[in-house]
């Protein structure tokens, strides 16, 4: 009876060999384990052993038993692997397949870059403030010290109403609107349309500025260096130069316009900067005295600076759109580019 | 304002080179547009001498010339210049010179002929638009001389943009000012010294001013026997290096003069002025004057005119009279040098339309000191380059004689306002260049400035701040952070609910549009307002740039009705666009956002295909803007607006004011915006939203008990809306109904005619305990019943 265990647990695992599918396992256990199995017979025939035969040959046949489960068991595991891995290669996609991307939108980039522009002067603890697009000659011009005979005025080609409004030149007028309503200190930028009479390739009738104002007991005009050398730091990259020039604004003095190192030859020199390495980005200067007049603040007692910018013009420092009037077709082949 | 680099160091010694100047000029505030070398491109271009000249063999129109250029041998030259002649001198363009014009000068055979060289017109040259024959050159230079050098070509010019504050840099003297500012070297100004004859002006004229408000001061001078002519080379190349054109000697000194010291000076003819007199005066009514552009001019009483006895004969700081211009025939002259109030200028030139280098000057504000300088070097010039003799004296009426004006400077003021640490001795060296008297006034830190009469500019102690800052040099002033203290904000929940309508309408996929305030005022009628509908009352503009521009939008629907036509054309199709704005209703300006859905929306991709939006797409994307802004208490009405297809629009109510409009745009507006499918479209009143904004979240407990979930489909009337039966289930099932969710509608063959199914998910909740099966079988029984009672709806099986 040990040489038929042994010689049933030899050809079991000899037959375990050549199986190559569950199927076939499954037949092969039922031959050796199922009611009429091999082993299963073996089995039955322990009972005709003696009382010495039977622990020693009851110990061998559970010995045969174990071993050919393990069998058994390890070699499904290496089929049920198999099967798996087939399965697995049969379900193989094609990758390059585009993505299923939901549809998103995208913020116009001009008020992306007026996001960006508010973002970081909101770092700096201005606060976002706005007014009105049709204004008086009073606020647009007067206050801010740019009286009706001013050559100053020249420069700015108004759009008139038929009531006698106008539509504002820049975004200054909220400055006087805000001073008038607050005592210093008073710390915000302005974002907003303003327009003037222009149409090419580098202007549109209606643009966006961002101006900002900083009003206190003691603000100086390095301090307005300070705030602009930070801002264009952030927008432009920290590798950014910027060159203030005197120039001339009605309603600040000292005043000056202020240039970055060009984005592109960064300041070598090319087309884009008219070989000069520099580009212009805005204009500021600290708050002219009459202006403090004009909404009853005390030059004496408070000073401060203003600036401000032209959006698409930031704007195309990195969109490079050779037409700025692209921008207001809301063609949609432009919109999704930014 | 152009300057060239030899002028300017006519009146002032410096080392800089064009391009340091340019840069320190900018710096100063004196912005340098462009640096130009004067004759670049004629570095090759030399005098030469014709020699020679003999037919070319094999052409009739061509000659063979033989040409001295200062080398050991003359070069052969093949020329078909009408105008060439034995003798003549004329500039010869080398080998291998690249010409402005962009020819290149090679070795040439020309019908076998060799040429060694090119004889020049002036516009091959690139120095004027003549090209009928030769440029023909003065016998007097020396051959072989370079063209520039010859031609006085050797020279830079700077064009200037001169800031509207700055007349008196509108002047070579002007801008030499501002450099020694920087350089601190001195002035060299024209020496005059008048040999006058014995003559007494005050015998042959006289000036009588009737307007003294409009004309502070007016001198004259007269000056006899003076041949008229052309001016000498050296003048000529002057005005041209700039680009004034030449007239005559008499005419080019007066521009001359005033490219010296910015003061405008004008010469009539003495004997055209009747009883030679000159009268300062406001025109008449119904007075005339030809100036000498040749137009006739009708003036009114507000204009400011030069006179003789009895008519106008200029046009005051502006033009000169076209019968008292100086003519070849001229022989007695009197200069007129003058000042005039700049807004009065300012208004003639404008009334008709005139722009001088004259009333450019005075309309920004000459220096009233620098009439009697600019008259003497002027007339001094004359007396050199035109002969004749000065009448003894001038005469000058100055009822507008001015103290030179005087400002307080704290020294402390100017490191306050700049943030700077400048010495006393700085501040006063600096004063000091720019021409200011700088005295220690009642106290040491306190200056009593004195300005100069060319900087009529500088009023106040500002003024002075400004000027020392900008010759310190902005550059130098230090870079510091504020110091002062933040203000605290003010919650603005207007901008929290444009924040988050735009993130939300973009995260549907719809793309941001922004477009121009305004609009046609054909919009209205193309969106199908009602007459009466007040929207209709848009603001105008007086000057609009086009029609299409012309009234302000009260509205943003037909801008993006405008978008959708505009991609559409383009054959783009997919339109999901939506802009956030500002309208101009009368008065008011507040802000809307408005949307458009049209032709195919959706990802478009593989496995995601592009759809028709329908109604509830608008619907969805407005329902997600009140979200967002927290408001739950809206409803939709359906209402009556010409805009929308009549059965497929709904007003958005906030209680009882409306917030907005949505629907399908009414087919008529399709068509008026050539638009081949159907568009939905969205507006929203932005300031509505935020005052109904509620951005207060509370936690709500997560449930601890299931929820029952039971679908129920009826068949309803076909007409019967849809949240009918949702009231009746919240009502029926009180506190235990979680959410009752629409999810499907059915009209079709499987529920009789006139009928429609609607099918529901209920979620059934306690917060209390576990519902049991019986529980919620029994409340679903009671919502059947009542709806079959209520609404005649039949179970679906
Ligand atoms: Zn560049």
């Amino acid at each position: 009876m040990k040489a038929e265990l042994e010689a049933i647990q030899a050809e079991a695992l000899a037959a375990l060999e050549d199986v190559n599918s569950l199927d076939t396992l499954e037949s092969l256990r039922i031959a050796y384990f199922g009611r009429k199995g091999k082993l299963t017979d073996v089995m039955k025939g322990m009972g005709k052993l003696s009382n010495e035969e039977r622990p020693i040959i009851g110990k061998l046949a559970n010995e045969v038993r174990a071993a050919l489960t393990e069998a058994f068991e390890a070699t499904k595991n290496a089929l049920d692997n198999q099967q798996q891995e087939q399965q697995l290669e049969a379900e193989s996609i094609d990758i390059t397949l585009p993505g299923r991307k939901p549809a998103y939108g995208k913020a116009h980039p001009v008020m992306q870059t007026l996001e960006r522009i508010q973002a970081i002067f909101t770092q700096m603890g201005f606060q976002v403030v706005t007014g009105p697009e049709v204004e008086t000659e009073h606020y647009n011009f007067d206050a801010l010290n740019t009286p009706s005979d001013h050559p100053a005025r020249d420069l700015h080609d108004t759009f008139y109403l038929t009531d006698g409004h106008l539509l504002r030149t820049h975004n200054s007028p909220v400055q006087i609107r805000v001073m008038e309503n607050q005592k210093p200190p008073v710390r915000i930028i302005v974002p907003g349309k303003a327009y003037r009479v222009d149409y090419d390739v580098s202007h549109t009738p209606m643009f966006h500025q961002v101006e900002g104002l900083l009003v206190d007991r003691h603000v100086t005009f390095s301090e307005l260096k300070g705030v602009l050398v930070s801002f264009a730091r952030q927008m432009f990259g920290d590798q950014t130069q910027m060159r203030f020039r005197p120039h001339f604004f009605p309603f600040t003095e000292p005043s000056a316009e202020v240039d970055i190192s060009c984005t592109i030859c960064h300041g070598k020199g090319c087309r884009s900067c008219g070989h000069t390495g520099w580009i212009e980005i805005l204009g500021a200067g600290a708050v002219d005295p009459e202006v403090f007049r004009a909404v009853n603040y005390d030059p004496e007692e408070v000073t401060g600076f203003a600036f401000g910018m032209g959006v698409e013009r930031i704007a195309n420092l990195q969109f490079r759109i050779p037409d700025i009037r692209t921008f207001y077709e809301n063609d949609l082949r432009f919109l999704k580019q930014f | 304002m152009n300057v060239t680099l030899n002028w300017l160091k006519a009146y002032i010694d410096f080392d800089f080179s064009p391009s340091e100047l340019a840069e320190r000029l900018t710096m100063l505030g004196i912005e340098v547009e462009s640096v130009k070398q004067l004759g670049a491109g004629l570095e090759g271009v030399v005098v030469g001498k014709v020699d020679s000249i003999r037919p070319h063999p094999n052409a009739d129109k061509l000659v063979l010339c033989q040409v001295d250029i200062g080398e050991v041998n003359a070069l052969q030259i093949v020329c078909g210049a009408p105008n060439v002649c034995e003798g003549m001198f004329a500039p010869v363009a080398t080998i291998g010179t690249k010409l402005p014009t962009g020819i290149i000068i090679k070795r040439a055979k020309l019908r076998d002929e060799e040429s060694h060289g090119m004889l020049c017109s002036e516009k091959e040259l690139g120095i004027s638009d003549e090209a009928a024959g030769l440029m023909e050159l003065s016998s007097d230079l020396s051959i072989g001389t370079p063209l520039t050098e010859a031609l006085g070509l050797d020279d830079v010019i700077f064009e200037l943009e001169i800031t509207p504050n700055r007349p008196d840099c509108f002047s070579m003297i002007g801008v030499a000012r501002e450099i020694r500012a920087e350089t601190g070297n001195d002035l060299k100004l024209p020496q005059v010294d008048l040999q006058e004859s014995e003559a007494d002006i005050q015998e042959r004229t006289s000036v009588t001013i009737d307007a003294s408000d409009l004309c502070p001061r007016y001198a004259a001078r007269v000056i006899r026997g003076v041949k008229i002519g052309e001016s000498p080379a050296w003048l000529k190349q002057r005005l041209e290096s700039i680009g004034v054109g030449v007239i005559n000697n008499i005419v080019d000194i007066t521009n001359f003069v005033l490219m010296e010291y910015g003061q405008p000076l004008h010469a009539f003819d003495y004997h055209k002025l009747s009883e030679n007199r000159i009268v300062v005066r406001r025109a008449a009514e119904g007075e005339q004057i030809t100036t000498l552009d040749e137009e006739e001019r009708d003036l009114t009483p507000d204009m400011l005119v030069i006179a003789d006895a009895e008519k106008p004969v200029a046009l005051a700081g502006i033009m000169g009279g076209y019968d008292s211009e100086i003519t070849e025939t001229t022989c007695d002259v009197l200069l007129e040098s003058a000042n005039f109030q700049p807004s009065s200028v300012r208004a003639t030139a404008k009334a008709l339309g005139i722009h001088t280098e004259a009333s450019y000057r005075f309309e920004r504000g000459a220096d009233p000191e620098a009439v009697i300088p600019a008259l003497d070097r002027a007339a001094q010039l004359i007396v050199e380059l035109a002969g004749g003799t000065i009448c003894k004296g001038t005469i000058d009426v100055y009822p507008g004689k001015k103290e030179p004006y005087q400002i307080q400077l704290r020294a402390e003021r100017v490191n306050f306002i700049l943030g700077t640490e400048l010495e006393a001795t700085e501040i006063e060296q600096i004063l000091s260049r720019l021409g200011f008297g700088v005295e220690v006034g009642q106290s040491e830190d306190i200056y009593q400035v004195t300005v100069p009469s060319f900087r009529a500019d500088i009023t106040r102690e500002i003024d002075l701040i400004e000027e020392i800052a900008r010759v310190h040099g902005y550059d130098n002033i230090p870079t510091t952070l504020p110091k002062g203290d933040i203000p605290i904000p003010t919650p603005n929940t207007s901008i929290e609910v444009h924040k988050r309508t735009k993130h939300f309408l973009l995260g549907t996929g719809m793309m941001e549009s922004v477009n121009y305030s305004f609009n046609h005022p054909n919009c209205f009628d193309k969106i199908r307002l009602a007459a009466d509908n007040p929207l209709r009352q848009a603001l105008q503009l007086k000057n609009p740039l086009s029609p299409e521009m012309s009234v302000l939008r009260t509205t943003l629907l037909p801008s993006l009705l405008n978008n959708a036509q505009h991609n559409h054309n383009h054959q783009i199709d997919n339109i999901a666009l939506f802009e956030l704005s500002t309208v101009f209703i009368q008065r008011e300006e507040p802000a809307r956002v408005a949307g458009i859905l049209a032709g195919e929306i959706g990802g478009g991709v593989y496995g995601s295909p592009y759809r028709s939006p329908d109604f509830f797409d608008v619907k969805g994307a407005v329902e997600g803007i009140l979200d967002v802004c927290g408001i739950t208490d809206y409803t939709f009405k359906k209402t009556e607006d010409p805009t929308f297809h009549p059965g497929r629009n709904a007003e958005v109510l906030l209680g009882n004011r409306r917030i907005g409009m949505l629907g399908e745009a009414h087919p008529k507006v399709l068509e008026n915006y050539e638009l081949p499918y159907k568009a939905y479209l969205f507006e929203l009143d932005l300031e509505a939203l935020a005052d109904a904004a509620d951005f207060s979240k509370r936690f709500e407990p997560i449930p601890i008990y299931p929820s029952v979930l039971r679908d129920l489909a009826i068949v309803v009337d076909e007409d019967m809306q849809s949240d009918m039966p949702i009231e009746i289930i919240y009502s029926t099932g009180g506190e235990l109904v979680e959410s009752v969710r629409l999810f499907d509608v059915y009209v079709g063959d499987q529920v009789p005619e006139g009928k429609k199914s609607l099918a529901y998910t209920i979620t059934y909740h306690s917060a209390t305990e576990t519902l049991t099966d019986k529980a919620v079988n029994d409340l679903h029984d009671k919502v059947v019943k009542r709806l079959n009672q209520e609404l005649g709806a039949e179970l679906r099986m």
